[in-house]
């Protein structure tokens, strides 16, 4: 399958390349009130609206590029729409993945954790919303 | 009055005699023719007429006489105030004026004594209290001589001592006149090398400027160099952006490439090529912009360093500058130094020399308090003599008084005036 690869809180992960919308820069993020530190925030693209979310920050550990200004995954499935914010984008590479239940694999000498947006929908929703 | 002699009177008599006889003899001639009768008349006439005259005339010489041995005989007993009559004219006369004479001599003498006795006594007084005073004043003279010679004594003391210390100072003085005179050569040395550091200042000053000069041209290029090297990361911004759009966009294909399934195959490689590219292209934009960086950074501390030193040379130029001034301040400063410690030397050798004045007349001084010693010994010598002559004196005066007293007494014996 085709896997789109990233890097966020000190590890690698991949994601069915069909899931990204597109990959976008020096959007405008707009905070959010009372939402977690995952949650940067909303994003207008294309004329449609993406919540944005911190990998880093939603793994428990350092935001992703704090300072810089980063690429944004914008996912789309179904009717719902996500972005994140990663440390590093790899690209797009082919792995095998004949049964379906293997989600570590290891590419070019990196150990890449494959995830769903249903999964960080999941992590999200989980999360603690308000003051 | 006529004064006639007694021998005219003896002759007279005698005459007056012969003729009373001759007249006699004559009568009794007259009388009588019997010649015997008429000489023994004659005879008895001329012894009575020679008796007559005879005791008349003696007795007129006897009385005068016993007069002026009455007279003397009162005198002996101190009577002068007894008048000498003179009553006599003849020879006897001479006599008595010679005694009136003889007696207000005597009364005068006795009177004069008795002016002297007083005048003595008087003077005796009179002499005691001086003697009094003068003993006095000699005790006094004493004192103040043996004052004197504690106090020259002192004085020679203290002058001594003083004319050690002038000495002392006199050394000093020579000493420092000397350290002047060395002071004076070393100012002048500090001159000639303050001049030498002037000139050396300014020499420097001015190669200082023409490394300033040299420096500023020397900078140009690296900072023409500067511009360009900003204009170069303008340049790799622009690279940058271009390539993380390709890079952006190369992504972008590759999934819609994957999106497109079998067809997008062969996009997604070229895609794929592309970002491999953009993503060379990023690596060497960064190692170019890591580079540049360097270079500007490079350049950055090259002009710091420039600034830096055109500023330390500024610095230096004004330092310089100041050590020039300072060269001219410490030039004129040697100068008035050189021409005070001059001056200095000068008043020095004056004052030694006026020391030296004085140091003399302190040993003047001395020599005259030692002298004032010995004359103050001398003095006291002489007011102990001179006590001894007063008492001298005294004891003459006391044998005066009662020479005196004798006088007195011996003057009161006679009696000058008729109470």
């Amino acid at each position: 399958m085709e896997c789109f690869i990233f890097e966020a809180a000190e590890k690698c992960f991949g994601m069915e390349a069909h899931y990204i919308y597109s990959i976008a820069d020096d959007i405008q993020i707009t905070p959010v009130p009372l939402a977690p530190p995952c949650y940067r925030g909303l994003i207008y693209f294309r004329g449609d609206l993406f919540d944005v979310i911190d990998m880093g920050s939603l793994m428990g550990k350092e935001r992703s590029l704090p300072n810089g200004n980063p690429y944004v995954i914008l996912l789309k499935w179904g009717q719902r729409k996500l972005s994140l914010i990663s440390d590093k984008i790899i690209g797009i590479t082919w792995i095998e993945n004949n049964n379906g239940s293997q989600t570590v694999f290891t590419k070019e000498g990196r150990t890449v954790e494959l995830i769903t947006p249903e999964e960080i929908w999941k992590i999200l929703s989980e999360l603690p919303y308000g003051p | 009055m006529n004064r006639t002699s007694i021998k005219n009177k003896l002759i007279l008599s005698f005459l007056v005699l012969i003729l009373i006889v001759v007249v006699v003899v004559g009568i009794a001639n007259q009388i009588t023719n019997d010649f015997i009768t008429a000489h023994a008349i004659s005879a008895a006439l001329a012894l009575a007429a020679g008796i007559i005259f005879g005791g008349i005339f003696s007795r007129s010489i006897v009385r005068r006489l016993n007069s002026l041995s009455s007279a003397a005989k009162e005198i002996s007993r101190g009577n002068l105030s007894r008048e000498i009559p003179l009553l006599s004219q003849d020879e006897i006369r001479d006599l008595e004026e010679a005694f009136a004479m003889m007696v207000n001599d005597l009364r005068d003498m006795i009177s004069e004594i008795k002016r002297g006795s007083s005048r003595i006594e008087e003077t005796g007084g009179d002499l005691s209290g001086l003697i009094d005073k003068v003993l006095a004043n000699s005790q006094e003279i004493d004192e103040s001589a043996l004052a004197i010679a504690k106090g020259s004594e002192e004085q020679t003391f203290i002058v001594q001592k003083t004319s050690l210390v002038i000495n002392k100072s006199l050394e000093e003085m020579d000493e420092a006149a000397r350290q002047s005179a060395q002071t004076v050569s070393k100012a002048n040395n500090a001159l000639v090398k303050t001049e030498t550091g002037g000139a050396n200042a300014r020499e420097t000053l001015s190669y200082l400027e023409d490394v300033l000069k040299q420096m500023v041209e020397n900078a140009e290029p690296i900072y023409r160099l500067s511009n360009k090297v900003e204009k170069i990361k303008m340049v790799m911004s622009v690279m940058e952006e271009l390539s993380q759009k390709t890079d952006l966009l190369s992504l972008n294909a590759s999934i819609e490439a994957t999106r497109a399934g079998e067809m997008g195959k062969g996009f997604a490689l070229v895609a794929n090529e592309i970002r491999n590219m953009a993503e060379n292209s990023k690596q060497s934009s960064q190692e170019i912009r890591r580079i540049v960086d360097d270079i500007f950074e490079d350049n950055k501390a090259v002009l710091m360093s420039l600034r830096k030193s055109e500023d330390h040379v500024a610095k230096g130029r004004e330092i310089i500058h100041g050590i020039v001034d300072t060269f001219g301040e410490m030039l004129s400063g040697v100068k008035d130094i050189s021409t005070e410690v001059k001056k200095v030397g000068d008043v020095t050798r004056k004052q030694a020399k006026e020391m030296r004045g004085l140091l003399s007349q302190f040993q003047e001084l001395s020599r005259l308090a030692q002298e004032n010693f010995v004359s103050t010994q001398r003095t006291t010598i002489g007011t102990k003599n001179q006590k001894e002559e007063i008492r001298e004196i005294v004891a003459a005066m006391k044998s005066l008084n009662v020479l005196s007293e004798k006088m007195m007494e011996t003057q009161r014996r006679f009696r000058l005036r008729r109470d």
